[in-house]
């Protein structure tokens, strides 16, 4: 059953330079689906996960959420189904400096206004998979990167969301983190069946994934499956880049004279 | 283009940013140009005022510039500090330093100028609607806009050097940040501030004990001289308060989970801690001067009370007071008839003789006078007259409190030194004479009786067995201020003097020429010091703007409603707001405590209406003051 259903999207930017960054674009996510949204710069990934994410509308074409569509949702609502379906995480972690990390992590609940037995318990479940234990009373700022990215995942998963969205997750974590937490998404999206959309153009994260999604100045451009061995996918997916990256590789002329 | 050019486009292109600061720029000079509109005002110089209220003024006005140069200052640094990551990128091209002060010094005299320009031509339009006020409030009959160079003149002076004094100090007193902080924002550098406990409490200790000491004071008088300690208390404990008990008190709600994390509390308790850790001294400064204006505030209305309770303390216009052997007696009321028929002031004469005797009852001196007396000037007074049989006596109030204590005091005595039985059994429902002019124990005696006093007391402690009090019930009584005896003022100060002279529209001009003063002083400072505490609160929450302006982008994209928003940022704008200023509200409070119960003593008047009214003005300020930068914020926060 698909949990994320989206047709014939398009935005257009207007303004001064009209532009069009996504174009009539159709996928679907099924349900415990870790998907990878890749492309090169500028190929409209983060206004794709915007518009999933609902803090932007697009312009024509239809998302449904398990049936919903959220935009024609009233406002409040609209943050309502936000705080309780969706969690975000993000490139620059976007932890809250003032709170702790603890904090950080139940702040979904307490805006939710959860009892606090409920809050404890889910902490210390979320803090233990996540290995936060240590932590739990620091600041972001006396963190390493992997352990911030730790608590915004920690963040996006406590409140129990049906689809977390991931904007290049790794992209400022070093190699060992960077594989620390993609295993530990992958993890909680077999354990849990939590459905993950991740955008990256990064092709080891996406080799962690389910399926790769590619898109193009705006177009879906192509999609490959999950191998049995993550090598074999890691490869699949570059060749696919390579295809993808520029002009040169795509467009070698098919008929070369004698 | 040029590097001037491009700090002329960076003013000009950026004006939104640049409002703020050029808005509070633009008031101060309009302020200040209107005083000195005032104080160079050729009616004022010579006239009602006097030279006293010009060297006032003057005062007024210094301190006036030296707060205006701080308060600039600090909004500069603010402002800058909001601008760091601009800087950074400046720096980041390759600009010197050098030349990014040359930078800031040409913005803010571009700046400076131009709110000088506009503040003078606001000030001068408003400078009439201003006079008009102030003739209301003096009494004056006419104070005329005029055009004089000097206003302008000091006021340009004033304020450019302020600007050039404000641009070099603020570039050479900020810290000189690495680009890379700068580029990041200066407002996310975590402070490694830790409170102390016993800070914290010495904090709480401070501000008690000074509250005790000046109600300590006040009720025990000969200790009066311990009051000097009370603002030595009181700011050491403020500053204490906001550096490190609000931390600690944070901190304790912190660690409770059943209080801190509940729905919105959670994020505010945090940014208020954030807050306090990075700006406890400009709290500290935002309460002291805010208790300045209010109290300032506070005493103006207390003296405007003064004034308007004064008519019912004296009713009389001239008392003449002389022993019974004093030889100047006829040649000084002859004097004074002569002076008030001269300006033509009707006028009432009543001549009363007073006769001190020994009550048996309370072996005390009683200062008795004669019932027909007493008639002629409740006859004048349009009162109500005292009929009194032999044997009758009626005690005269000093109060109106006395009033209510003596209502249904009965007394049995006798007049130890003529041995005449009295029963004093009523009180005269009036006060009739002005405080100190008789003594607290009067009571008048029926004709009858009065005869009979031949004996006078026999105590040698008193000095005037027998008096002469000569009443002159005028009524344009404000109008007798020039009417003296023609005799060196100081003879009657001496205190074996055998007369003297009370003259009620002398001491009431004195009093109104010192309460016109204080009024101008204290409106202009109040008004400036209210201004600027709430700027720099403004400025404050400017310079943290993009902090919070990232925090609330990932709060909405996480599910914030827009209701939910502005209840967030009702919570992170109360306590910066209220705790200053309820902190400072409190400190006048307890002193106008004070004052009230000092001056109920002394001149036994009350204060608490006039006090409350103008506190409840005050608090009606900051809440409007409140829900205008609220409405400014949740502006700034949601684009």
């Amino acid at each position: 059953m698909p949990i994320l259903e989206i047709d014939n999207m398009t935005k257009v930017y207007e303004g001064k330079v009209t532009h069009r960054a996504i174009n009539q674009l159709s996928f679907t996510v099924e349900e415990g689906e870790f998907l990878a949204v890749m492309g090169p710069s500028g190929s409209g990934k983060t206004t794709l996960l915007n518009m999933i994410s609902t803090v932007d509308e697009p312009t024509s074409g239809t998302i449904l959420m398990n049936g919903v569509n959220p935009h024609q949702l009233p406002e409040n609502e609209l943050a309502y189904f936000r705080r309780r379906q969706l969690g975000f995480v993000f490139q620059n972690f976007n932890l809250l400096q003032t709170l702790t990390v603890e904090e950080n992590i139940i702040l979904p609940l307490t805006l939710d206004n959860q009892p606090l037995e409920e809050m404890e318990e889910r902490l210390a479940i979320i803090t233990e998979r996540l290995h936060l234990q240590a932590i739990l009373h620091k600041r972001p700022n006396e963190i390493s990167g992997g352990q911030a990215q730790r608590t915004a995942i920690g963040r996006a998963l406590i409140h129990r969301p049906s689809l977390i969205l991931a904007d290049e997750p790794t992209g400022n974590l070093d190699s060992n983190t960077s594989r620390d937490v993609l295993e530990l998404l992958m993890h909680v999206n077999q354990e849990q069946k939590t459905t993950i959309v991740m955008v990256t153009h990064d092709p080891i994260a996406a080799s962690y994934c389910d399926r790769v999604l590619f898109i193009k100045d705006g177009e879906f451009y192509n999609e490959i499956y999950k191998d049995d061995r993550r090598q074999m996918f890691f490869q699949r997916i570059l060749n696919v880049l390579s295809l993808l990256g520029g002009g040169q590789v795509g467009d070698l002329s098919t008929i070369r004279l004698p | 283009m040029t590097f001037r050019q491009f700090a002329y486009r960076n003013v000009f292109r950026n004006g939104r940013i640049y409002a703020a600061f050029f808005m509070a720029s633009c008031f101060s000079v309009a302020v200040f140009f209107i005083y000195s509109m005032l104080m160079f005002h050729p009616n004022l110089g010579r006239g009602v005022l006097g030279e006293v209220s010009l060297v006032g003024m003057a005062g007024a006005e210094v301190i006036l510039v030296l707060f205006t140069l701080f308060f600039l200052f600090y909004s500069m640094s603010a402002f800058l500090a909001a601008r760091s990551r601009e800087f950074g990128i400046l720096l980041h091209l390759g600009m010197e330093r050098r030349q990014l002060n040359r930078l800031v010094f040409i913005e803010t005299m571009v700046i400076g100028i131009a709110s000088i320009v506009i503040g003078i031509i606001f000030g001068f339009s408003f400078s009439k609607f201003f006079f008009m006020i102030v003739r209301e409030m003096l009494y004056l009959e006419h104070l005329p806009l005029y055009l004089s160079w000097a206003p302008f003149l000091l006021t340009i002076g004033v304020f450019t050097s302020a600007f050039v004094i404000i641009s070099y100090l603020s570039v050479s007193f900020s810290r000189e940040y690495k680009v890379l902080d700068l580029l990041r924002g200066i407002d996310q550098i975590e402070t490694s501030f830790q409170y102390s406990i016993k800070r914290a409490i010495k904090g709480v200790v401070y501000i008690l004990v000074g509250y005790g000491l000046i109600i300590f004071t006040s009720y025990f008088t000969g200790y009066l001289a311990l009051t000097i300690f009370v603002p030595l208390l009181i700011t050491f404990g403020t500053y204490y308060f906001f550096s490190d008990t609000t931390l600690l008190l944070l901190a304790i709600v912190r660690r409770k989970r059943k209080i801190n994390w509940r729905r919105f509390r959670l994020l505010a308790i945090a940014e208020q801690t954030h807050i306090m850790k990075n700006n406890a001294k400009m709290f500290f400064v935002v309460t002291m001067v805010s208790t300045l204006a209010f109290l300032s505030v506070g005493v103006l209305a207390t003296m405007s009370s003064y004034t308007t309770q004064y008519n019912l303390i004296n009713p009389m216009g001239l008392i003449y007071k002389g022993d019974a052997n004093n030889p100047y007696e006829g040649e000084h009321i002859r004097s004074l008839t002569e002076q008030l028929e001269e300006r033509g002031l009707s006028y009432h004469l009543t001549r009363f003789v007073v006769v001190k005797q020994t009550s048996s009852a309370t072996k005390n001196e009683v200062e008795v006078l004669r019932e027909s007396d007493i008639n002629r000037l409740l006859y004048s007074y349009n009162y109500p007259m005292v009929n009194l049989q032999e044997g009758e006596a009626m005690f005269i109030p000093n109060t109106e409190e006395d009033l209510q204590i003596l209502k249904d005091k009965v007394v049995h005595t006798v007049l130890e030194e003529n041995d005449i039985a009295i029963q004093i059994d009523r009180v005269y429902p009036r006060v009739i004479f002005p405080k100190a002019v008789i003594s607290v124990n009067s009571i008048i005696l029926s004709d009858e009786d009065f005869e009979k006093l031949w004996y006078v007391t026999s105590d040698p402690t008193v000095a005037q067995p027998v008096y002469h009090l000569f009443t002159f019930d005028v009524s344009n009584w404000m109008e007798t201020k020039d009417i003296t005896l023609d005799v060196d003022p100081t003879a009657m100060l001496n205190k074996n003097s055998p007369y003297k002279l009370e003259n009620a529209g002398l001491n009431y001009s004195y009093i109104v020429a010192t309460y016109s003063l204080f009024t101008l002083v204290v409106l202009l400072v109040a008004t400036v010091f209210l201004l600027a505490s709430g700027s720099f609160i403004y400025f404050k929450l400017h310079a943290a703007l993009e902090r919070n302006q990232q925090q609330f982008a990932v709060l909405r994209r996480m599910g914030l409603t827009d209701s939910e928003l502005k209840k967030l940022v009702n919570r992170y704008l109360f306590p910066q707001f209220f705790v200053p200023w309820g902190l400072a509200l409190l400190h006048c409070t307890f002193a106008f405590a004070a004052l009230q119960l000092f001056l109920k003593d002394l001149v036994n008047i009350s204060i608490a209406k006039e006090v409350i009214l103008a506190f409840s003005f005050l608090i009606m300020i900051q809440v409007i003051y409140f829900y205008l930068i609220r409405w400014r914020y949740i502006a700034h926060v949601r684009s």
